[in-house]
This record gives C-alpha cells, sequence and structure tokens, in this order.
C-alpha cells in the first residue's frame, strides 16, 4: 500500500511534467498525422493519374520511405539536413519525419481505395456525361473515403507511437519526461506503465473517432 | 520547449551567417587574422554557450521536481558559462541522448558537451576530449546495518554472497573482477539493484560509484560505501576538434574550477552531488606537478 501512495505522491509532484509531455507528444502525433495524410493524398494521387513520370517518381518515394526505419528518417533529419545547410530544431525535423513517413503510408492506402473501386464506375460516369473532376468529386473520392478509413486510423495510432522515438534527439515528449521523473525517484515499473497508459488513451481516443467518422460517413442503408 | 527550438533555428541561423561573413574575411584578409574563426569568439558574440547534456541519469544531468535541468554535468557547464560571461546561467541547454553525444559535436549543435562521457581512444578520434572532470569507477554499496562489514568482509564470505547489478553483457565479469567468487543476479533497471538489497535478496549493489553515492546522500544512514572501487573510468567533456582556441578555453576553465579560483564552486557541486567534502588544493606549489 505503501508503495502505492509513493507512485501517487510522485505523480502528483511530477503532474505538470507529465502533463507538458502528454501535451508535446499528442502536438507531434496531430501535426505529423494532419501534414503526412495532406501529403499522402497528393501521393495517393500521383500514383493512381499520374503520368509515367510522376509515377515512377512518387512510387520510388514511397518504397523507399516505407522500407526505410521511422527512427533512420528522424535521425537522417536532424543531422543529414544540417550538414547540407537546412538548420532545423529537434521538433521541426521530428515531424518533418513523422510527416513524410506518415505520408508514405497514407498515399499506399489512398491508392489502395482508390483502385478497388470497379473501372465501370468510371465508365458509367463518363457515358452519363460527367467531367473526370466531377467524377472524381462525386463518385470515386466518397467511396475510396470510406474503403480507406480503417487503414487510416491504423496509421495515425502507429505515428502515436512513433512519436516517442522523437527522445531520441532530445524532444521533450511524453516518454523522454517519463525517463525524468523515473532518473528522480527511481519508480520505473510504475512510471512506464502509466505512460503506456496514457499512450493508449490516445490511441483508443483516434479509434474511437475512427469508428465514429465511419459511423458518419456510412452509406445510409 | 518550442521557444527554445525557435531559439536555436534563430541562432544557427545566426552562425550560419557568421561563418559566411568570417569566410568573406578571410578570403580577403592574410593568415594573421585566423583566429577570429574560433568558437570563443563566435560563443562570446552570441552572448550565451550552448551546452549538449542529457535529462535522464541522476546526479550527472536529471530534473529537479521543479523540472529544472541540474546535476555535475550541468555545473560543470554552468562552470564554463561563468568563466565566458561572469554569469553560469548563460546556457541553453540542448537535450540529447547519450547516443547523440558526438554527432551534436560534429554537426555544430552545441558548443560543448558535458554528459558523463567516458574518453576512449576511438572517441578522441571523432571528437576533442577536454581535460577530465571527475574519475568514475565501479563500486559496492552495503546496507547500513547489513552482515557484512566491508569488502573485506564481502571478499571473504566467497560463493556465498549475492550481487545485485545492472543488466549487462559484462556484468558478471565486472563483478568476479573484485570478488571472484560471488553471486551475480543481474536486474534490468538501478531502482531494482537498490530494492534488491533493500529486501535482503542481495548483501551487496555494485554500479557506479557516482550512482552510489548519489544513492546514500539522498538515503541519509542508510546505506554504506564497502570502500573498494574498480574499472576506471575518466569523464571529460568534449568539443570539435581542430579549434585549439576553444579546447584551451574549456579547459582552463575546468582547470581553474579544480585547483583555482573557482574550486568552491566545484567543491560545492562534488558535495551536493556525490556527499562529499573536497580537501582545498594546497597552496603553495602547483599541485600539478606534484
Amino acid at each position: 500500500m505503501t508503495e502505492i501512495s509513493a507512485f501517487f505522491d510522485q505523480l502528483w509532484i511530477a503532474r505538470f511534467v507529465v502533463l507538458k509531455g502528454l501535451g508535446v507528444t499528442v502536438s507531434i502525433s496531430l501535426l505529423s498525422i494532419i501534414a503526412g495524410s495532406l501529403l499522402g493524398v497528393l501521393v495517393g494521387l500521383s500514383l493512381v493519374y499520374g503520368n509515367r513520370l510522376l509515377r515512377l517518381v512518387v512510387r520510388a518515394y514511397t518504397d523507399f520511405i516505407r522500407g526505410t526505419p521511422v527512427l533512420v528518417l528522424v535521425l537522417a533529419s536532424y543531422y543529414v539536413l544540417s550538414t547540407i545547410g537546412i538548420e532545423l530544431g529537434p521538433f521541426q525535423a521530428g515531424i518533418l519525419a513523422l510527416a513524410i513517413f506518415c505520408s508514405s503510408h497514407v498515399g499506399e492506402i489512398v491508392r489502395g481505395g482508390l483502385q478497388a473501386i470497379p473501372k465501370g464506375q468510371t465508365e458509367a460516369a463518363k457515358a452519363i456525361g460527367l467531367t473526370f473532376r466531377q467524377t472524381f468529386a462525386y463518385v470515386l473520392w466518397p467511396q475510396a473515403l470510406r474503403q480507406f478509413l480503417p487503414a487510416w486510423v491504423n496509421t495515425a495510432a502507429e505515428m502515436v507511437k512513433a512519436s516517442t522515438l522523437l527522445s531520441v534527439i532530445g524532444v521533450a515528449e511524453l516518454l523522454l519526461r517519463t525517463q525524468e521523473i523515473i532518473s528522480r525517484n527511481f519508480l520505473s515499473l510504475q512510471f512506464y506503465f502509466f505512460a503506456g497508459l496514457l499512450y493508449f488513451t490516445i490511441n483508443y481516443g483516434i479509434e474511437r473517432f475512427g469508428k465514429y467518422v465511419e459511423r458518419k460517413t456510412a452509406v445510409p442503408s | 520547449m518550442t521557444v527554445h527550438q525557435g531559439n536555436i533555428m534563430i541562432i544557427s541561423l545566426r552562425a550560419g551567417a557568421l561563418s559566411l561573413a568570417t569566410a568573406f574575411l578571410l578570403s580577403a584578409m592574410p593568415a594573421a587574422a585566423q583566429q577570429a574563426t574560433s568558437k570563443l569568439d563566435e560563443v562570446l558574440a552570441r552572448g550565451h554557450l550552448v551546452l549538449g547534456t542529457g535529462s535522464t541519469n541522476a546526479p550527472w544531468h536529471f530534473k529537479s521536481a521543479e523540472d529544472k535541468l541540474q546535476g555535475f554535468d550541468v555545473d560543470i557547464g554552468r562552470i564554463v558559462a561563468k568563466a565566458l560571461f561572469g554569469d553560469p546561467d548563460k546556457i541553453e541547454y540542448v537535450n540529447q541522448s547519450s547516443d547523440a553525444r558526438i554527432p551534436n559535436i560534429t554537426t555544430d549543435k552545441v558548443d560543448l558537451t558535458c554528459q558523463f562521457m567516458t574518453v576512449t581512444g576511438e572517441r578522441a578520434q571523432q571528437i576533442a576530449f577536454t581535460i577530465p572532470y571527475y574519475r568514475e569507477g565501479v563500486g559496492l554499496m552495503l546496507k547500513a546495518d547489513g552482515k557484512y562489514a566491508d569488502y573485506a568482509a564481502l571478499k571473504a564470505a566467497g560463493s556465498s554472497v549475492t550481487i545485485s547489478v545492472l543488466q549487462n553483457v559484462y556484468a558478471e565479469d565486472m563483478v568476479h573482477a573484485a570478488l571472484p567468487e560471488a553471486t551475480v543476479d543481474q536486474y534490468e533497471s538501478v531502482d531494482l539493484i537498490y530494492q534488491a538489497l533493500e529486501s535482503g535478496r542481495a548483501d551487496a549493489a555494485a554500479t557506479d560509484q557516482s550512482s552510489l553515492a548519489w544513492y546514500m546522500t539522498q538515503n541519509q544512514g542508510r546505506y554504506k560505501d564497502a570502500g573498494y572501487g574498480w574499472n576506471p573510468q575518466t569523464y571529460a567533456c568534449g568539443v570539435k576538434r581542430g579549434d585549439q582556441d576553444w579546447l584551451n578555453f574549456v579547459n582552463t576553465a575546468l582547470h581553474e574550477a579544480m585547483t583555482g579560483v573557482e574550486f568552491d564552486f566545484y567543491a560545492k557541486s562534488f558535495k551536493t552531488w556525490f556527499g562529499k567534502d573536497l580537501a582545498p588544493p594546497q597552496i603553495g606549489f602547483p599541485v600539478e606537478y606534484k
């Protein structure tokens, strides 16, 4: 019992530090998911509708990024960019790396979602006189959106977990904050468990949000 | 934190502009003006020191309950800042993991790194080490009211002694170097090796003497040092290679903290983090030549 109360005492002392770390983790995740998704949609569209050259370039980009560990991307954007004169702070470099990683995954999800729609629909749309723009906006995109929502939620949860890697370049996110607390009070099991609980809570929230959007965008039956 | 990073960016932009400017100057001026390009001048012009250190290892570099960076490494950086500006607080900290110590020096993310860095030949090829500011070694911590009085008693007890140690490939060999017959129990984290000692599952805990010293100052009267140290390692700060002026400056600041005008600063910090009083350097013939 005393151990539990010792933990809560220490948690109370560290409450603002934990909250700050949580805030940084949430902002890293949000920024990289938003930037990564926007870029990822462009990647997906290029993969499906781009000309041969664009497709080739974007294909090389996604395959290269998806085949690289996130940690390597994080270190590269922090160190390699500075050797060619682009100086990013750890926070910016981290967001850049995560957004790029996210974009390659979202790109593939978008491509899959669009290509899963039978060709006949595009042909039918053409037959009733829709322009490509209209076909895309009213026929293809709404269906693709429903296709890729579950996979997108999965990627978003991955990004939250990947944000812990930014602790390596000194971004004071939740994991680094937790380690700082542990180095002071030596309650490693308790605080790591607590951090795990917070990560789970964030990802559970994302999952619920995804389910909510899926329900809202479902085809009424 | 973001304000901080913004600062770093502005500073590095400024540093970039500075080096551009100096490059221009250099091409226009003869070689005599070259010392103007030293990091020392850059730091002085900037008005604060960019110090690389960690935030997760007591008593070296860690956060207080008020979320303030503190520790022996931090104090060493403060000594250098005081030598530069007469103000130990003129520091911008770059929080870095142990893996980032050398890359952050070589890519100019920091002016100086003080982060319990063990001096090795391999590292000395990549960065320039300053003079040492601490000698680390492994020690043994006993319970104050425990069965064994000191190192000799532990050694005499042979294989009936159990030592708790941090999990590590070399852990077994490391303990056996001091206690050849002892039973070695490896644990995953520091708190667990202390817990093993506290609960009696281990007779002594073996880890860095600095960690033991810090733990003993935090838990006054409950533990004692077995009085034996081995596995010496030298801790020094690191700077980028090829800037002798800057290296000399940091060396001078550290040297005077251990032997000269800033001795009280160093000794006070030593007492805070390791719980030991240092005898002041002998007056008269310089201690360095003894």
